[in-house]
């Protein structure tokens, strides 16, 4: 009898979980596709390390961008947070010493300060603020390290390998992940950032400061996605690129809306955001692994890109569009 | 006759130095009672209960709490300490958040323990409220979920939780305003979402902001009536005897002397029908609506504010989708999925009062009277925009309706009100359509102003432009229609002609 | 507290300098940016000098009155750079297969692309700067399966002389570009289509209310932005004669930044077409010099995106709208 109950409500559990996050499914079925068609690769170790260093890239860049998405509004800037961070940690290295490194955060943060003003005063569509923004971090930072990437020395420490087949990356990772559930889950600046999403008059009519959750919301995205260069600081490379690529800058975005955040905002959220980046990393690799690389890569990410849009969209009746 | 639980005094709100919203308003709330606050748009409901619930601050005034003196409350959770709390008419739903998180929204702060939110305890919290006030549902489900009558209860419930959390004594009596609650709800929900209201009387008192006189009529202990900005009256339910028509008049103003119809007498026989409706439906706003519109014809759609017209006429326009029924055209079907510039090409031209939909704000006058009339300065050749011709043809609607302006290259920004509307008017003047649908034409303009836009709506009219108004003025349906529907609760309840109208509407 | 604003007319104040920033701003940039660059090498409006500036001017002009078009309606238009790379290399590509017909077909397939972007928006609700950027990475892609990453190299010698042909001591691009620039300012100001462009940009309801089919509009200036873009990218193939996957990388901020600059604003209803040849003369003139000075294209990104985002503040109808995302 007991045994028949807890059967049912674990059976009812899963329903509820994949009703609310379908894309559940779909990683399960790129699973049970990619894993038909190219076994050994598929599921060699080699390939699970790929797939969870990818995952530890894309997730760093993702959970920022996921607060600010969850009000309604983009934020591009994350790459160049990463890199203006990395040139100042080079900068401040003989100073600052092994702190130094705190500099990606402080950089995150403020940057996400001057958005948040910006875009609430000054009324910048975000995306073409962040956008211009990155471009901007771009060109000053290669400014500032004379034109060619620095490496700095002292931070392999991050990286050395601790278990094997696991990135030390993903575990400190980790971390960052639970950090961002619990302010999801516990505190009241997610409810008050969908609450902006969902319906920004009347949050502001609720008695909440619209203004002030939504520089907050930028300056989390900062705090995470500096917290999370450091990582990628070393797990990359020691130093930042210093190109700019459309299209690594859509892919936090697609994980994101993969996930199941819709850029209108209002329900979502980081824990969404992790599903669409393994979901992501797991058609990025497959895609990889199968002889279409790389040219038809960009093409099928910008197709699910829209595609994800599409879907998402649909619920936007009645809203005026530009 | 209860204690005088929150009065205010002599309230002044201007926006802008122009839109004077609120002129020396004073309302009073008693302890456990309703009391109704009536008024047309923009009489100043709106407005006087954001100055209570602290999203406004007044020019002037003053509150009294229990008699004694307190400042107005600067934002909505000091409102709240006060034992004020506000739901709104609209978007005060926020529909992705369940239904815990949006009762206690605002409120966090009493149930954070350690940076973490206690959910357990708010979740239990919820539950106990709303079984309190007998809506059943589930405290996680989103609010996007629940039927319409169950938000609005929840968002009641919210109102009373929020001042229960926010009070410091514990002592204050709860004055909760609902601002127009029953426009979602069905006729069943409304009389139990009242009756719930009855019961809770003993512990909270409501301001009611309704224009549907016959719930105020019967559910309000006192009411007060608003008109531009003004108290102009004050019942007490309990104690004088009042028809609905009363306060019908009351909340719409009598001023016999200007209901004289200066509508010619038109023949309708003979006159082709131009447009025409048979049992035009759209479920939720208005039902059954017919009528047939002969050309030179000008039918009025008259009612409460809530009643439907509006809709109705916007329905015609294009903006709204009717359910069930037919519209025709000169004998055409209008679909009902058309957009207004589909239904302009029928011949059916959209007016609205409201000069900022209306008008291209920073183009010039000419520009504005050009735009819907294309045709008439293109060249003959090429077809390309002549200026000249666009010049002149603006010159000559300036000078018909004597709008001031310096030039018509003159943005119309820099016009004022009146002379807004007259481009405006005068665009549709020079387009000359079929059927011209007036939705609230003269709202907000001085009178002179007006009354230039009677003359030219009424020449409109001799020049055979049939006509559908929906107004708050009731002069205007005297002026220019020749029948008059009543519209009552989404209903055409009767069919007056213009000296019937005039009877109804003067002592 | 909340105050509401009711539609005045600008005073002494933000406002008005918004109004002055708009207008007689990118004039006087102008002739800041002659002068300086004027005085520190004097060889800046020399023959040669000149002939650099057009040559880097005139394809970016035809461009960025396409994107005017669209910033014009109140919508972006992100996939500019990939159309005018995707045109550029269909003609590279294709020239020795079907010759000059190389040229229709790129046309062609820019306007469906155009198409694309438009129906996106106007039938699907995807807000435009998304849809033009999954577009243009879809467009990326292509981009990529086309040329398999090699550089490709244009020989047809007809086909380069479209851009280079001298006429009157300058290349016939000059011709090309102030032909477009011409054309498109007349549409803009002159014709019907081009007002009603205006209305939607200016008054999104109004418009609708004013005999316009706006779904329709918004599409035909996704096309004619995509037409353009084609357009600039057969040209910029027969000035450059060659060309890869790099082409137009770095091209999205600054074609931007030239739009804003020169007087239209984001909100749309502002500006057009004539305005965009300051903000390109602007703007090209400044990468032109900073180039002169070998000033790094490091620098050269900071300065667009600061351009871009200050102008963007300056030119913005705070007024008109009230929650922005």
């Amino acid at each position: 009898m007991n045994n028949q109950n807890t059967n049912k409500r674990i059976f009812s559990v899963i329903t509820q979980t994949l009703k609310m996050h379908p894309v559940i499914i779909v990683l399960l079925a790129l699973i049970v596709i990619f894993g038909s068609i190219y076994p050994d690769r598929f599921f060699s170790p080699i390939n699970f390390k790929s797939i969870l260093r990818q995952f530890v890239t894309l997730t760093l860049f993702a959970l920022g961008p996921s607060f600010v998405v969850l009000t309604g509004r983009l934020d591009l800037s994350f790459v160049g947070v990463w890199m203006l961070g990395g040139v100042f940690v080079w900068l401040f290295k003989p100073i600052l010493g092994m702190f130094a490194i705190i500099m990606i955060p402080v950089v995150g943060v403020a940057t996400g300060l001057f958005i948040g003003v910006i875009q609430t005063k000054a009324k910048i569509p975000s995306f073409i603020l962040t956008l211009s923004l990155l471009v901007t971090y771009t060109g000053l930072s290669a400014l500032i390290a004379g034109g060619y990437p620095r490496a700095v020395e002292g931070y392999e420490f991050i990286t050395s390998p601790l278990i094997p087949l696991i990135p030390t990356a993903f575990l400190l990772t980790i971390p960052i992940i639970a950090a961002a559930i619990f302010l999801m889950k516990y505190t009241r600046i997610c409810v008050y950032l969908n609450a902006i999403g969902s319906n920004e008059e009347g949050a502001q009519l609720a008695g909440i400061n619209v203004d002030k959750y939504k520089i907050l919301a930028f300056m989390l995205s900062g705090l995470f996605t500096g917290i999370g260069a450091m990582i990628l600081f070393q797990h990359l490379g020691g130093s930042a690129q210093m190109e700019l690529k459309l299209n690594t800058i859509v892919w936090p975005l697609v994980a994101i809306v993969l996930g199941g955040t819709p850029l209108t905002g209002g329900s979502g959220g980081p824990q969404r955001t992790l599903l669409g980046a393994i979901t992501f990393t797991v058609f990025y690799r497959g895609l990889y692994l199968s002889a279409l690389h790389p040219i038809m890569v960009p093409l099928l990410v910008g197709v699910l890109l829209i595609v994800s849009i599409i879907i998402s969209a649909r619920g936007l009746k009645g809203v005026t569009v530009t | 006759m209860n204690d005088k639980l929150l009065e205010v005094k002599d309230v002044y709100k201007t926006f802008d130095r122009v839109v004077h919203a609120l002129n020396g308003v004073s309302i009073e709330a008693r302890e456990n009672e309703i009391v109704g606050v009536v008024g047309e748009n923009g009489a100043g409901k709106s407005t006087l209960m954001k100055i209570l619930v602290g999203v406004y601050s007044p020019d002037k005034g003053e509150l009294y709490h229990k008699g004694r003196r307190v400042p107005f409350p600067r934002n909505p959770k000091e409102a709240a300490r006060r034992g004020i709390s506000i739901v709104y008419q609209e978007k005060g739903v926020i529909p992705w958040l369940k239904v815990y998180q949006f009762l206690f929204l605002g409120h966090e702060d009493k149930y954070i323990k350690l940076l973490t939110l206690q959910m357990d305890r708010m979740k239990e919290q919820a539950c106990e409220i709303l079984e309190e006030l007998h809506v059943a549902c589930k405290v996680e489900a989103y609010m996007h979920e629940l039927p319409l009558s169950t938000q609005k209860k929840i968002e009641i419930a919210r109102a009373i939780l929020g001042v229960r959390l926010e009070s410091e004594d514990g002592e204050t009596t709860p004055i909760i305003i609902l601002d127009e609650p029953t426009a979602p709800l069905t006729d069943n929900e409304c009389k139990e979402m009242f009756r719930d209201l009855l019961k809770m009387k003993k512990n909270a008192s409501f301001i009611f902001i309704s224009h549907i006189i016959p719930e105020v009529m019967e559910y309000t202990d006192r009411v007060h009536v608003l008109r531009d900005g003004n108290l102009v009256a004050q019942y007490d339910l309990s104690e004088e005897k009042m028809t609905e028509e009363d306060l019908f008049r009351a909340i719409v103003g009598r001023k016999s002397s200007e209901y004289i119809s200066r509508a010619e007498d038109r023949e309708v026989a003979g006159k082709e029908v131009v447009l025409s409706a048979k049992n035009l439906t759209k479920r939720g706003h208005f039902y059954d609506v017919s009528f047939d519109l002969h050309r030179g014809n000008c039918i009025g759609f008259f009612g409460p504010a809530g009643s439907g017209k509006s809709k109705i006429i916007r329905t015609i326009a294009g903006l709204m989708n009717h359910d069930e029924g037919q519209l025709t055209a000169k004998d055409q079907e209008l679909k009902a999925d058309e957009l207004p510039h589909e239904r302009l090409s029928r011949g059916i031209g959209y007016f609205s009062g409201e000069t900022g939909k209306e008008l291209f704000l920073n183009w010039s006058i000419a520009k504005n009277i050009s735009i819907i009339n294309m045709k008439k300065i293109l060249g003959k050749i090429i077809p390309v925009i002549q200026f000249k011709t666009e010049r002149k043809m603006a010159e000559n609607i300036v000078q018909k309706l004597e709008i001031k302006a310096p030039s018509v290259r003159t943005d119309c920004y820099s016009l004022s009100g009146g002379n807004k509307q007259k481009v405006s008017v005068g665009k549709w003047l020079e387009r000359n359509p079929d059927i011209l649908l007036l939705d609230d034409p003269t709202i907000g303009i001085d009178v002179g102003s007006r009354e230039d836009i009677y003359e030219v709506l009424l020449e409109m009219k001799k020049k055979d432009i049939s006509m559908i108004l929906v107004s708050d003025e009731p002069k205007e349906y005297s002026i220019l229609c020749d029948n008059i529907m009543f519209v009552m609760d989404g209903r055409v309840q009767k069919v007056l002609g213009p000296e019937e109208f005039r009877k109804v509407m003067s002592t | 507290m909340i105050q509401e604003k009711v539609m005045t007319r600008p005073k002494l104040s933000l406002e008005w300098l918004r109004s002055i920033m708009t207008n007689v701003g990118p004039f006087i940039f102008v002739i800041a940016v002659v002068t300086i660059f004027q005085l520190i090498n004097p060889f800046f409006l020399s023959y040669q000098g000149i002939i650099t500036l057009i040559y880097a001017m005139s394809y970016f002009l035809i461009a960025a009155c396409g994107l005017t078009f669209v910033i014009l309606t109140g919508s972006f238009d992100f996939s500019v750079p990939s159309v005018l790379r995707l045109s550029a290399l269909i003609c590279v590509l294709y020239i020795e297969k079907i010759g000059l017909l190389v040229i229709p077909l790129a046309l062609v397939a820019c306007l469906v692309i155009g198409f694309v972007n438009g129906l996106l928006l106007a039938k699907f609700k995807v807000p435009s700067f998304l849809a033009t950027l999954g577009i243009s990475i879809v467009l990326e892609g292509i981009a990529w399966y086309l040329t398999k990453g090699h550089l490709a190299l244009m020989q047809n010698e007809t086909f380069r002389s479209l851009a280079t042909f001298f006429i009157a001591g300058f290349p016939s691009t000059l011709y090309w570009g102030m032909g477009v620039w011409i054309i498109c300012t007349f549409v803009a100001l002159v014709t019907p289509f081009g007002r009603r462009i205006y209305a939607v940009g200016g008054n999104l309801e109004g418009a609708g209310l004013s005999d316009i089919n706006v779904a329709r509009h918004r599409i035909y200036v996704f096309m004619l932005s995509g037409f353009l873009s084609g357009l600039a990218g057969v040209l910029y193939m027969s000035q450059m004669g060659g060309g890869s996957v790099r082409i137009g990388a770095e091209m999205a901020i600054p074609l931007f930044a030239s739009v804003v600059a020169g007087g239209t604003a984001l909100t749309g209803g502002v500006g057009g077409p004539h305005r965009t040849l300051l903000g390109v003369i602007i703007i090209t003139w400044i990468q032109a010099g900073m180039a002169m000075l070998a000033i790094g294209q490091d620098i050269q990104m900071l300065t667009f995106g600061l351009i871009a985002i200050g102008m963007s503040i300056a030119t913005i109808e705070r007024k008109r709208i009230k929650i922005v995302k």
